[in-house]
């Protein structure tokens, strides 16, 4: 497991390394840690996110490319911060959701929306 | 090879990280044979080896190595074996168990129905989750409600069928709090590979709260978003399978969802339990565990299905 | 038996070889009367050596076909939550690959090398009844393709090579699938038996005059108990098949428990199968193993007899032993001890064999060619599954190890090691014996590393997934728990063993081409099958002194090519072998032979479209079919048993009949063969009956007995029947009492059925309400097959008559209907006497 794993994330390393700065990523949150808080949270229940390990769920939308997106949920647009809210509490910013608010705390919901930004 | 040897040794369904007297013994009977085994196959290799290369090899080459080696060699040691194993065998069956807590187990295409079979005759139902306190002995009636399951729980003891038309009877004892995980090990058919469960020990002070808890009925919500998904939850069918006492419903074909926020998982131990993957299962459940019993519901508006979710979330 | 008494082989050893010259055309006719038909008739081909090619030929096709499948299968499994396969899919992989690899791979495999090696190692020109292997071939051919393909369509059977009920039955799996799986293996058991009762005949009736029991080839001895355990354990499937296929066509609840049935009793009948049936996979590769080892050591198999009886117990011991698969069923300590008992008694003849091979190894010197890589590798393999095996035959650790991957582990290490290996070893060691070319040395070793290393990494990790908790057959598992590199590295392994058997396949295609003229004895090995041969087997068929003919005769060679032994030419001017007796190997008779044609062929066409029809429910069509393969099976045997030709002279002095018939006749033996597996389908008939009443022993007669006038009205037409029978034959001679006794015993047979069947009924037996009731309308059924088949042999043995091919010395045809006939009466009596007595007797 170890050693796909590390594979997988040192691309994912590589590709953030690429597009955005170091720096950027890391005010954003630990793109690596919000991998597995996405696994722990079984977001791949309801969406289908590349690089995560699930069922690939087909009743929110599909998240990759998501980095690539301009708005997302079909209202907000894609900044980080407002990502990181969203996955946290996403009926406070669009009341009519299927998506409920979900058990992170704020640091976990950075770290998630970090990796969603590494989805090119 | 360290991280395998480690997860061998202490992972959470390894038969090689026991936590309980049955799984310890037949660990211990497992290290012998591979001792044992082990240095039967270096020898017969030595000797075929010795057989291919050696100058001096024709010390193996008559009658004798083949009465000595595969005739009296497995004759004296298997029949050791076989005793050792059979005793084995026969004190593990014969473990105690009167008195022990009975927790009813019924497997069904493709989760496991557990109900606490209590002493004033109220029974308490819940589902893929079994709470057993430490240090004394729990006896499992298993059933089947329709094909044959098996009930394995590698860290705590062997594995029993639920076949139709008989009872078994497991006995066993967890020495240690912790969660120990159980899966289902006789095919049963689509989705066998998604019939797991989670055993909770606990201290015994810890297991009889809990076993309370699981006895009173669902508690008022309070919160009138909760209560919308409570109103939604009963006015779209869900009790017609589903019973969540305290509530007209009553449904007695899926799990009985009365305290089912309590639980670690959804699905028999697919997934983990929180608003967000109740809300996709209900949506959904057909495409995250195919043919499952359960249709996919997919006629609430968002808010609806959160509403619901949140429900489900605030039965603990 | 008066010929050979004055005169046993060895009296006249003196005579033989005969140097005296041949006659000139004598060869060519051999030579022409044993060609394979040109052009399209080429598939009516029968000659065992061709047949037998198509058959290996095929069984590696389904190795290759199973083996995808296997590498699919380890794709999904190579990451945890893969999403490769869907789950649908990949249960319908699991269950295609096993049933393949044992149903349509192992067992027809070594049944093919059967069909091709035994009559060589036996110096005959072919097996004794060439037309049924050739059916056997083509049924399972057609069948086996067809079954395969449902694959493509998703409608091939999902519920696990095992297929237990409830699981299997219409309630929870109501599609086509498991019929293919119940009907679809119908063609197979039918050529599993055909091929034991060849073997069998061919074993103990063909053998090389002189080659005594005691002189016979290990393989031999092998196929002779393989085809016994086929005899006594297929039965139990095929009545396995039969009951779940008519549970789920008609309802009648066999295993369905809320109506008296159990789903243990397809366990029981399954695995009283099923484990045999590890022998005979198994036995026949290890008896390959004791003809290559003696070879590549140069040296004779050190304590042949010891190895021979370990063959004979293994055989023995493994009907005691099928419990040893239901440990977990929560069956009484008592059992699981004697069958755990019985589980560690079968690896002690493992152990003798090992340890032969192993003294021959030392004895000789061992040149590390390709087929000796592969016996290597088998021993390595096949010593560590052993050891694996005795773990799981003890029921503490069985408990924990079951059903897991430990358990794939174990059997995959038993079956590849045991079987797979072996097979290996014999198609590097025999091509010579067939292709013009050897297969290549240097690519050999690379297909031997590969695939050694492959099983190792792909299977070994396995055994601790297994422990570490990983159940098998799961299309997916969950990441975290410590199996995710365990997996990745056994599907590297998978794909190693890909590799060796596609280099395997290269090495095929460059070097691999069949021909009468083949390579000939490269090994320097000293049985029979390594003489010169072509299309008609042996110029002439030698007198066995030792185990190694070859090694011990030196000029035996060039005196069998030469013509110098017995049956140098075809003096009935068609095909024709040698008869001896079963133990001794005495010269009895020439038996001849029917040489190609289509009758088989299509015979078998109209079988396996008569299964597969069956399965589609298109009912008419299927019954077309049916009486389509019986006419041609018929037609077939139309041209069978000649009838008196004037004895031969087959050189040495000795002259035989060319035709016998009654209990020294190879016609006989294998009706008698074909009894024993009767019979035994019976018995477990009768286990079923007894096994269900034991599991409900209160209320389980769920109909009130028929008063005893019907039964025993019933037994006396059966009796009737038989001495009508009786009769028919003794008066043979009178052709138009014969042939009224035969047609007056039809009627009486068909009223005895009548009468049973009926009195069950008013009596109110409902076969669709209680498993009880579904007992008894088998038994009914049962016979009623035989009835069926009867009046057809009936009619058959009638029209044989009307056309002057039956009189009291023609009489084969005749003695083979009389020997059913009197089963059926038996069978008849044996039900009546248990459905009447045994419930009257335990006083419900």
């Amino acid at each position: 497991m170890k050693v796909p794993a590390g594979l997988a994330l040192l691309c994912l390393l590589a590709s953030c390394r690429e597009e955005s700065s170091p720096a950027v990523a890391h005010a954003l949150g630990d793109a690596m840690e919000g991998r597995r808080v996405i696994e722990r949270a079984g977001c791949a229940v309801c969406h289908d996110i590349p690089g995560v390990r699930g069922p690939r769920g087909v009743v929110g939308p599909s998240l990759a490319g998501f980095a690539r997106r301009a708005y997302f949920a079909g209202a907000l647009p894609n900044r980080p911060g407002l990502v990181a809210q969203f996955v946290r509490d996403a009926p406070a910013l669009v009341p009519n959701t299927a998506m409920p608010d979900m058990p992170l705390d704020e640091r976990q919901a950075r770290d998630a929306a970090a990796y969603l930004q590494t989805l090119r | 090879m360290g991280t395998v040897l480690h997860d061998l040794l202490t992972g959470m369904q390894s038969a090689l990280a026991p936590a309980g007297p049955n799984a310890a013994a037949i660990a211990s009977l497992t290290w012998i044979m591979f001792v044992g085994g082990g240095l039967i196959f270096v020898f017969v290799m030595s000797f075929l080896a010795w057989a291919l290369w050696s100058e001096r090899r024709g010390w193996f080459a008559g009658r004798g190595i083949v009465i000595a080696g595969g005739i009296v060699f497995p004759l004296v040691t298997l029949s050791a074996l076989l005793v050792f194993g059979l005793l084995l065998a026969r004190d593990i069956v014969a473990r105690p168990s009167d008195g022990a807590l009975t927790i009813a187990v019924t497997g069904e295409q493709f989760w496991w129905r557990v109900r606490y079979v209590g002493n004033d005759g109220r029974d308490v139902d819940t589902a893929n989750e079994i709470h057993v306190p430490v240090g004394e002995p729990v006896k499992l009636v298993l059933t089947t409600a329709d094909v044959i399951h098996s009930l394995w729980i590698p860290t705590l003891a062997g594995k029993l069928d639920m076949i139709p038309g008989e009872t078994n009877t497991l006995v066993f004892q967890a020495d240690r709090p912790g969660v120990y995980r159980g899966q289902c090990t006789e095919y049963c058919g689509a989705a066998h590979a998604l019939m797991a469960f989670d055993v909770v020990a606990h201290p015994a002070d810890a297991f009889a709260a809990w076993l309370e808890g699981q006895a009173r009925p669902a508690a008022d919500p309070g919160i009138p978003f909760i209560s919308r998904g409570r109103e939604l939850f009963l006015a779209a069918g869900c009790g017609a399978c589903h019973a969540v006492r305290g509530t007209p419903a009553d449904g007695r074909l899926g799990p009985d969802l009365t305290h089912i926020g309590s639980r670690r998982t959804i699905a028999a131990g697919s997934f983990p339990n929180n608003k967000g993957t109740l809300a996709g299962w209900i949506a959904s459940s057909q495409h995250l565990k195919p043919n499952n019993r359960m249709p996919d519901f997919n006629v609430f508006a968002g808010e609806e299905l959160r509403a619901i979710a949140a429900y489900l979330e605030s039965l603990k | 038996m008066n010929i050979q008494a004055s005169q046993g082989p060895d009296a006249r050893a003196e005579e033989l070889p005969n140097e005296a010259p041949r006659p000139d055309d004598e060869f060519a006719q051999l030579k022409r009367i044993w060609d394979p038909p040109r052009g399209i008739h080429f598939i009516t081909v029968v000659n065992n050596t061709y047949v037998g090619l198509f058959y290996i030929g095929t069984a590696f096709l389904f190795f290759v076909l199973a083996g995808i499948l296997a590498l699919l299968m380890r794709s999904q499994l190579a990451v945890p939550q893969a999403g490769l396969i869907a789950q649908g899919t990949y249960n319908q992989l699991f269950t295609m690959h096993g049933t393949v690899m044992m149903f349509l791979f192992a067992v027809p495999a070594v049944e093919a090398m059967g069909v091709y090696l035994l009559p060589n190692m036996q110096a005959a020109r072919d097996l004794p009844f060439p037309r049924l292997s050739a059916y056997a071939f083509w049924a399972y051919f057609f069948g086996g393709i067809a079954f395969f393909c449902t694959l493509f369509f998703g409608v091939a059977p999902d519920g696990g090579w095992f297929m237990y009920p409830p699981l299997t039955s219409t309630q929870y799996s109501p599609g086509i699938n498991a019929d293919f799986w119940l009907l679809g293996i119908g063609f197979i058991e039918i050529s599993a038996i055909a091929g034991a009762i060849e073997i069998v005949v061919g074993v103990l009736r063909t053998r090389a005059p002189g080659m005594s029991l005691d002189r016979m080839p290990v393989y031999c001895w092998a196929m002779l108990v393989f085809a016994g355990l086929i005899i006594f354990a297929f039965p139990a499937i095929i009545l396995g098949t039969l009951l779940l296929e008519i549970e789920r066509a008609f309802g009648w609840p066999f295993f369905i428990a809320e109506k008296g049935g159990s789903p243990l009793l397809w366990q029981h009948l399954f695995w009283f199968f099923g484990h045999p049936e590890v022998y005979i996979i198994f036995l026949p590769a290890a008896g390959m193993v004791s003809m290559i080892v003696p070879t590549i050591a140069g040296s004779p198999l050190v304590a042949h007899r010891l190895v021979v009886l370990a063959l004979i117990a293994t055989g023995f011991i493994s009907f005691g032993v099928w419990v040893h698969h239901m440990f977990t069923t929560g069956i009484p300590q008592l059992s699981l001890s004697f069958f755990s008992a019985a589980s560690m008694a079968v690896s002690v003849p493992s152990g003798i064999q090992v340890f032969a091979w192993i003294a021959t190894i030392a004895r000789g010197r061992v040149m590390l060619t390709t087929p000796a890589l592969f016996v290597i590798g088998f021993l390595f393999i096949f010593t560590l599954g052993g050891l694996t095996g005795v773990m799981v035959g003890m029921v503490p650790f069985d408990w924990q190890a079951h059903d897991t991957y430990f358990v794939v582990a174990h059997f995959h290490y038993v079956l590849i090691g045991g079987m797979v290996f072996p097979l290996f070893a014999a198609f590097y060691y025999w091509t010579p014996h067939t292709s013009r070319r050897p297969l290549s040395e240097r690519l050999g070793r690379w297909v031997f590393g590969l695939i050694f290393a492959g099983v190792n990494v792909a299977f070994f990790p396995m055994h601790i997934t297994g422990l570490m908790g990983m159940p098998r057959r799961v299309y997916t598992y969950p990441a975290g728990m410590g199996w995710d590199w365990l997996n990745l590295v056994s599907t590297v392994g998978a794909f190693l063993v890909a590799a060796g058997v596609a280099l395997f396949l290269i090495d095929l295609l460059r070097n691999f081409r069949p021909s009468p003229d083949n390579a000939g004895n490269v090994w320097n090995a000293g049985t029979l099958e390594w003489l010169p041969s072509g299309d008609y087997a042996n110029r002439s068929i030698p007198i066995v002194r030792t185990h190694y003919p070859l090694w011990d005769q030196p000029r035996l060679a060039e005196d069998v090519e030469a013509g110098r032994y017995y049956l140098p030419g075809a003096p009935t001017g068609g095909r024709e072998t040698i008869v001896t007796s079963p133990v001794h190997a005495e010269p009895q008779y020439v038996v001849q032979m029917p040489g190609p044609g289509w009758a088989p062929v299509l015979a078998a066409f109209f079988t396996a479209a008569f299964f597969l029809l069956l399965t589609v429910k298109l009912v008419w069509p299927a019954l077309a079919c049916g009486v389509l393969a019986v006419g041609f099976v018929l037609r077939w045997l139309w041209d069978t048993d000649p009838g008196r030709t004037p004895p031969v002279d087959i050189g040495g002095g000795l002259t035989l009949p060319t035709y016998v018939t009654g209990p020294m006749s190879h016609a006989w033996w294998a009706m008698i063969v074909l009894l024993l597996v009767a019979g035994t389908l019976f018995v477990c008939l009768l286990f079923s009956y007894f096994f269900l009443w034991t599991v409900n022993p209160r209320g389980w007669f769920a109909a009130p007995l028929p008063d005893l006038v019907w039964p025993a009205g019933a037994a006396i037409l059966y009796g009737l029947g038989s001495v009508m029978i009786v009769v028919a034959g003794r008066t043979l001679w009178r052709p138009w009492t014969s042939r009224l006794a035969l047609a007056a015993a039809v009627p009486l047979l068909v009223c005895a059925l009548g009468i049973d069947i009926n009195a069950h009924l008013q009596s109110g037996l409902r076969p669709q309400d209680t498993s009880y009731g579904a007992v008894v309308a088998m038994f009914l059924s049962l016979q009623g097959f035989y009835v069926g088949t009867l009046i057809v042999m009936a009619f058959y043995t009638l029209a044989r008559s009307f056309a002057g091919k039956l009189d009291q010395v023609r009489r084969g045809t005749f003695d083979n209907t009389m020997l059913l006939w009197h089963f059926a009466t038996a069978q008849g009596l044996a039900g009546i006497a248990v459905v009447q007595f045994f419930p009257r007797l335990v006083g419900e």
